[in-house]
């Protein structure tokens, strides 16, 4: 019977189906038969898409994908079109169409925010109109995931127009002669810019997938909570399937284990459903060319603002310092600090002004007892362990003498109805100034810093209206959650609970208080959420 | 007429250039407005009361734009996501027009329609998509013209082709023509469907303005034949700061006469969605989150006060003595035009959202 995980697409998350190794379109295995992803595509996609050749659709075959845009895809022609599918026979059609239709590795990376879900990340800019062209509905990232032909793309902007003529009306387009652009310069320029045939695919279609099974370290960072490390063990449990197990404590000692399934795409694109310190995650990662790494981002099924960095390396390999936790020690402390990393054998040297004692070896690197002196001088610090060294991933300090909160300008959303709020996570960033040799002072990362948090008005209008009252809590984690949705009859104009605010950091140490502030627009929800936006 | 509205009435019509701007029936004026997913209301302002709550048949949750038949006895609703029009008797609430645009293969949608002052002709504006089978094609834009005795499977009785993005047709009042406004104001002949003119609205070629936005979002312009919209732009020239200021602007397209005009309201942009000209053409008002007053002789914003929730759209009393908000959310806020001050709030029943929903002023007598 086949292992359902999850086949929908809700709440703009990309949810994989694992159906079994009977849905399996193993490559290789199964040259000599019809794919199933394929057979699906004749059976549910042909009466429309045209089979020109063998495996060759209108439309479908003009176009090539992220598994997520295929969902969309897919997802709309069940919406408009009222095609049904069963949940096996989606995800082998996304697993198919990714596989002989995706993005190289190289195409991917650029718009990779918007399938990690990453809050608050500036888009990209694209050449001439296009910002405004597209970009003024889309993330630049929805465009630069896709590739087509000229004709295609001339396809798609007819479509956008047949199905949402207002978009002519819209700020943005009314000044402009929007379709005469969209349906005369945009095609030729999209397809130059994002092709169907491109070198980068051709190579990588022919490459075959590494596998990934095998023994991993991990780290990691959750905004909010800290650095976390471990390892991973992943099993190939069909092809391009896989389960993982996962073994990781943050830096306070707290357990951080979970265990995800996961399908990997285009042979490096992991999309795993699993759980995380007992939460429920997806999670978006993507493995280098060669599987000897992966790398990405989980995230919460509900709250896909919140979530972590995710960085696996083989456990076994060149010696290797992969990262230092915490990344900060402060002078005249003695602290535990884990080095993550591989084959970490030999002599330990955190640099000038530190005395180290290996406390413990472990398959994820090494535990030290770290006493820094009280004159110690600030900077960063090389770390040397047996013959291999990093440079920037330690540094001591004496004092933060600067806060930078991230992200600098953030948005949440208000909840209500059914959707969830979207919060807002911050974290305040320390910063040392140190004096370099030529007089000028350099700022030394520190890493996040325990603060304490508050937010204030933005402006004086936004003082007025009492926003700081309604839009939400900022709690001591800083995490941001908005209020309820709707009209709020305590408010002027019986307002939203939007908000304009700064969001405030306080550092207190011996020499006083250090304050770094961000942006927070507190605003309505996104009632129209894609996997991506 | 009587002798007490003449002496305004001479005045207005001075004003907007033309000998005569319609006259006001001893009747009483009621609302008209709709809400979702599909109610069409008659409401008393006098009594602040709804006298009919009408079902529109097939509106799928989708209800905007409202243009009334001359007498007043017929409102034509804009529904099933701006596909089909239903013209609904407001004494039974009976459909007796209705107009399904798109056909097997061909998706219609109106962006914006107005009926023609015999009451006899719908001046539909329309977006055309060829459905293939595996792609659409878009087509050029067309103004179909139905007859409103056409029954419940109305046909167009004419089509001719239209530039994109009009976004009102306002039936000129001597009945032989049309305006399709944005991105110029287009003249229309109604019976061939010939370009008759044709005046720059978005570069409207003032000097230190930059070119205008507009977005229109009710047609009314009863009832006096005068459309008033808000326009945007960024105003420079000496003494200005580098970059310019906002400004804001109002637009007068009189429908009886065609004379279109610019009056500079405010070197700052307050979000004004809709805009209604006052019987006397004395004052202007205009909604968003607030009221504002506007003097129509000296262009001037003189008062505004808060409301109590965003509206989208505003209407006028026959007298000049009221004005009607709507649009947005379930409610009909009544103002003093004079003082601004607020007499009522007439809910709907079933509270469904109005939207963009422009209500509009009937007589009955």
């Amino acid at each position: 019977m086949a292992r359902k995980v999850s086949s929908i697409m809700a709440r703009g998350t990309l949810v994989v189906a694992l159906a079994g190794g009977a849905l399996g379109i193993g490559r290789g295995a199964l040259a000599a038969q019809v794919p199933t992803g394929l057979a699906e595509i004749r059976t549910h996609c042909a009466e429309c898409h045209r089979e020109v050749s063998p495996g060759h659709f209108d439309r479908i075959s003009e176009e090539r994908k992220t598994p997520e845009g295929w969902a969309m895809t897919i997802f709309r022609m069940r919406q408009v079109h009222g095609v049904q599918l069963t949940p096996q026979a989606e995800a082998a059609i996304i697993q198919y169409l990714s596989d002989v239709q995706g993005l190289a590795p190289a195409e991917v990376r650029a718009g990779r925010y918007a399938l990690e879900r990453r809050p608050n990340v500036p888009d990209l800019k694209l050449p001439d109109n296009l910002n405004v062209m597209c970009g003024r509905c889309h993330s630049v990232a929805r465009i630069v995931l896709q590739r087509r032909t000229p004709a295609e793309w001339l396809k798609l902007i007819n479509f956008h127009v047949g199905e949402w003529p207002y978009l002519e009306y819209q700020d943005g387009s009314r000044d402009i002669a929007w379709w005469r652009i969209a349906s005369k310069q945009l095609p030729a320029k999209l397809g130059r810019l994002f092709p169907l045939r491109s070198a980068a695919w051709r190579a990588w279609q022919h490459r075959p997938h590494a596998s990934l099974a095998g023994q991993w370290i991990v780290h990691g960072e959750t905004p909010g909570h800290g650095a976390y490390y471990g390892t991973a063990l992943i099993r190939r449990t069909a092809a391009d399937r896989y389960g993982a197990h996962y073994q990781l404590r943050y830096a306070d000692g707290a357990r951080f284990d979970g265990a995800s399934d996961a399908i990997v795409y285009t042979g490096f694109q992991w999309r795993g459903t699993g759980t995380l310190g007992g939460q429920s995650v997806h999670e978006v990662y993507f493995a280098s060319a060669d599987g000897a790494r992966i790398r990405g981002r989980w995230f919460l099924i509900k709250h896909a603002e919140i979530g972590g960095n995710w960085a696996a390396a083989r456990a076994t390999g060149r010696a290797e310092v992969m990262a230092v936790i915490p990344s900060a020690l402060r002078a005249g402390t003695t602290q535990r600090v884990v080095v993550v990393g591989r084959a970490l054998v030999g002599r330990v040297n955190l640099g000038p002004g530190t005395q180290t004692t290996v406390a413990a070896h472990k398959p994820y690197g090494l535990i030290l007892k770290v006493s820094v002196a009280a004159q110690a001088t600030p900077g960063y610090r090389t770390v040397r362990i047996g013959g291999v060294s990093t440079h920037d991933l330690l540094a001591v300090y004496q004092h933060v003498d600067r806060l930078q909160v991230q992200p600098a300008f953030a948005i949440a959303r208000l909840g209500g109805g059914t959707l969830a709020a979207v919060d807002a996570q911050f974290q305040a960033i320390g910063y040392t100034e140190v004096a370099g040799a030529n007089g000028k002072t350099t700022a030394v990362r520190l890493g996040a810093m325990p603060v304490t948090w508050s937010v204030v008005p933005f402006d004086a209008a936004a003082a007025q209206r009492g926003d700081a009252r309604f839009a939400g809590t900022l709690g001591q984690d800083g995490l941001f959650v908005p209020s309820g949705g709707g009209p709020d009859p305590r408010r002027e104009f019986s307002d939203n609970n939007t908000g304009d605010l700064f969001v405030v950091a306080t550092h207190k140490s011996g020499r006083g208080s250090v304050v770094g502030k961000a942006r927070l627009v507190v605003t309505v929800q996104r009632w129209i959420n894609p996997p991506i936006y | 007429m009587s002798a007490k509205l003449l002496v305004p009435a001479i005045f207005a019509g001075l004003l907007a250039g033309c000998s005569a701007f319609g006259t006001h029936p001893a009747g009483h004026d009621f609302i008209v407005t709709a809400a979702k997913p599909g109610q069409l209301f008659v409401v008393d302002p006098r009594k602040m009361k709804v006298v009919s709550d009408f079902a529109i048949p097939g509106a799928h949750d989708s209800v905007s734009t409202i243009v009334t038949s001359p007498d007043g006895t017929i409102a034509y609703v804009l529904v099933n996501r701006a596909r089909s029009i239903a013209g609904i008797n407001l004494r039974t609430g009976k459909q007796v027009f209705r107009a399904n645009l798109s056909a097997p293969g061909e998706r219609v949608q109106c962006m914006a329609f107005d009926v023609t002052p015999d009451g006899k002709t719908l001046i539909v504006y329309e977006y055309r998509t060829h459905l293939g089978i595996d792609s659409y094609t878009v087509e050029t834009p067309q103004f179909a013209l139905f007859s409103t005795a056409a029954g419940a499977y109305a046909m167009p009785e004419r089509t001719f082709p239209a530039p994109r993005r009009i976004q009102a047709v306002l039936a000129r009042k001597d009945g032989r023509s049309f305006y399709a406004l944005w991105p110029d104001v287009y003249e229309f002949d109604l019976r061939t469907g010939q370009l008759l003119g044709k005046r720059g609205l978005l570069h409207w070629g003032r000097a230190d303005h930059s070119s205008a936005d507009l977005s229109i979002n009710s047609p009314a312009s009863e009832p006096t034949g005068v459309f008033v919209a808000p326009l945007y732009s960024t105003l420079t020239g000496s003494g200005l700061p580098t970059g310019g200021v906002s400004a804001t602007s109002l637009m007068t397209l009189n429908l009886h006469t065609g004379k279109l005009a610019y009056h500079d309201i405010s070197r700052t942009a307050p979000p004004i969605f809709a805009t209604i000209l006052s019987p006397n053409h004395r004052w202007a008002f205009g909604v968003f989150d607030a009221l504002f007053k506007i003097d129509a002789r000296h262009w001037r914003i003189v008062k505004q006060v808060p409301v109590p929730h965003s509206f989208y759209m505003v209407d006028i009393s026959s007298n000049g003595k009221e004005v009607y908000l709507g649009g947005n959310m379930c409610d009909i806020a009544v103002y003093d035009t004079s003082s601004l001050r607020q007499r009522g709030d007439i809910r709907l029943p079933g509270c469904g959202d109005q939207a963009l929903v422009t209500p509009r002023i009937i007589e009955r007598r």
